[in-house]
């Protein structure tokens, strides 16, 4: 069978693993700097005084002014969440993840192991922990396995049977599926409220007035694809991390900084000279928030230049002053064969001889030797902020 | 995820000094060895609004042995230090 495991608001709950004493009060995921003013996840607390996910931040602050907005912290919600991932495959499950709080798994694998599909749930559960109020679903189906999860309590598995999976999603609303806002309302204004009224529908008519999402819709309605979950690949464990002594907002250290961490990376033995397919670059901001982004490289690449043309761009969207940046290799891609270039770029040969140099340095006078000096507010009167020294240890 | 960290430091960054004063508090003697000439005087109040505030009284002076040093007094901390300035 196909499972589901489902964490709601999972953002949320991350960013209050620190702060447990909000989770209790009416709060909410604060929007990201830069984005649509829509709130996030929201507490118990909130929806019982009437916020929901989704909701304008000034009509949410009008409904209820003593509202907490809680920073996103998208780099603390990924590492929480690459923990309960690794705690369900220390269970034996190979995962599918689907977004944060959304993970898919096969049960046929593990269900001998556990003793049949509802023992090997409990233990999914149970790996995941209580405090997450985790809920699961099951079916033959992987749209099915999310609606059951959806519809369980914290805790709970729901298991649906193949000939059960039309008459269970049948009375089940629209919202479980992943359509616009403006889709619902129309879908509605037609009278069509339920996941059954939409799969009774002919596929063509729906097509025809909703397009190609609708029709997506109308297949999920009556169920979905009959497709295997393909575990992922394991996680690649290679990161580099600079701490700044006091918070950088200047584009130019931060690039330096980011070229100290790729170096360090590429350098790492773990990686074996293989390329990287998928790389993270994450910033801990003044304030205590952070902030990630992901790049998925079209082809997977270790050369240092390539490399810093697709991540350092990405350095000038980071909201706020960084107190830590992280470079992180997601994912590895195996080894490919590389085209050689019948003329090297220029200024490699360079490159090649300041660093074997380096080496030679750090050799003779050991780690910690070598740094490259980077000018972060050389306008200031107070002497040791006008400079730092970014370790270059490769 | 096993993650290497490492801390950028700083440059430039004050170290203690053993000062003397003199009348107005200007440095007698820095380091022990006698101050010969106050060339320059200046003060930074910077970061009030922080919890870290900064208040310092910068010296510039020449030594006995010739040398060009700078110090300056912390009034927060209510010491005395040495930086290139």
């Amino acid at each position: 069978m196909i499972a589901c495991l489902l964490i709601p608001g999972f953002e949320l709950r991350a960013a209050l693993r620190s702060r447990p004493r909000i989770a209790v009060v009416p709060a909410a995921l604060a929007p990201e700097p830069g984005r649509e003013q829509l709130l996030g996840p929201v507490t118990a607390a909130a929806e019982a005084v009437g916020i929901v996910a989704g909701m304008r931040l000034g009509e949410a602050l009008a409904t209820c002014p003593q509202l907490v907005l809680v920073d996103p912290d998208p780099a603390g919600a990924e590492r929480e969440w690459e923990g309960v991932l690794r705690r369900l495959e220390d269970a034996g499950f190979a995962v599918d993840p689907v977004e944060p709080g959304v993970v898919a798994f096969e049960t046929t694998g593990v269900e001998r192991l556990y003793g049949g599909v509802e023992s090997a749930l409990r233990k999914a559960l149970d790996s995941v922990g209580p405090a997450w109020d985790p809920r699961a679903g099951a079916g033959q189906r992987r749209f099915v396995a999310l609606a059951a999860a959806s519809v369980a309590r914290p805790g709970q598995a729901v298991i649906v049977e193949g000939k059960e999976e039309q008459a269970f999603l049948e009375p089940l609303p629209l919202s479980l599926l992943p359509l616009d806002e403006g889709r619902y309302a129309e879908l509605e204004g037609l009278g069509v409220r339920t996941l059954g009224s939409l799969a009774a529908l002919p596929g063509g008519a729906v097509a025809e007035r909703l397009g190609q999402e609708g029709k997506q819709a109308w297949s999920l309605a009556r169920g979905g694809e009959r497709r295997r979950v393909r575990g992922r690949s394991p996680a690649a464990e290679l990161a580099e991390a600079l701490s700044f002594p006091e918070a950088v907002a200047n584009e130019l250290t931060l690039r330096r900084a980011f070229g100290a961490l790729l170096d360090r990376l590429l350098a790492r033995p773990e990686r074996a000279g293989r390329p990287f397919r998928k790389l993270a670059l994450a910033a801990r901001v003044v304030g205590g928030g952070s902030w990630r982004r992901t790049v998925t490289l079209r082809d997977a690449t270790a050369e240092r230049g390539r490399l810093r043309s697709a991540l350092a761009p990405k350095l000038t969207e980071i909201p706020a002053p960084v107190v830590e940046l992280r470079l992180e290799a997601v994912e590895l891609a195996e080894h490919t064969g590389q085209q050689l270039a019948l003329v090297p770029p220029e200024g490699e040969e360079t490159g090649v001889r300041l660093r074997e140099g380096l080496r030679q340095v750090r050799a003779s006078a050991g780690g910690g030797a070598v740094g490259a000096v980077v000018e972060v507010a050389p306008w200031s009167r107070i002497p040791e902020t006008r400079a730092l020294v970014v370790p270059r240890d490769v | 995820m096993a993650a290497v960290g490492q801390v950028a430091g700083r440059l430039n960054a004050p170290r203690p000094a053993l000062v003397e004063t003199g009348p107005g508090g200007t440095p007698r003697v820095v380091n022990r060895e006698r101050v010969m000439l106050v060339r320059e005087e200046w003060r930074v109040v910077d970061r009030w609004w922080t919890e870290e505030p900064i208040d310092r009284r910068y010296f510039e002076v020449v030594l006995e042995s010739g040398r060009n040093v700078c110090v300056y007094r912390d009034g927060e901390r209510r010491c005395w230090f040495t930086q290139r300035a």
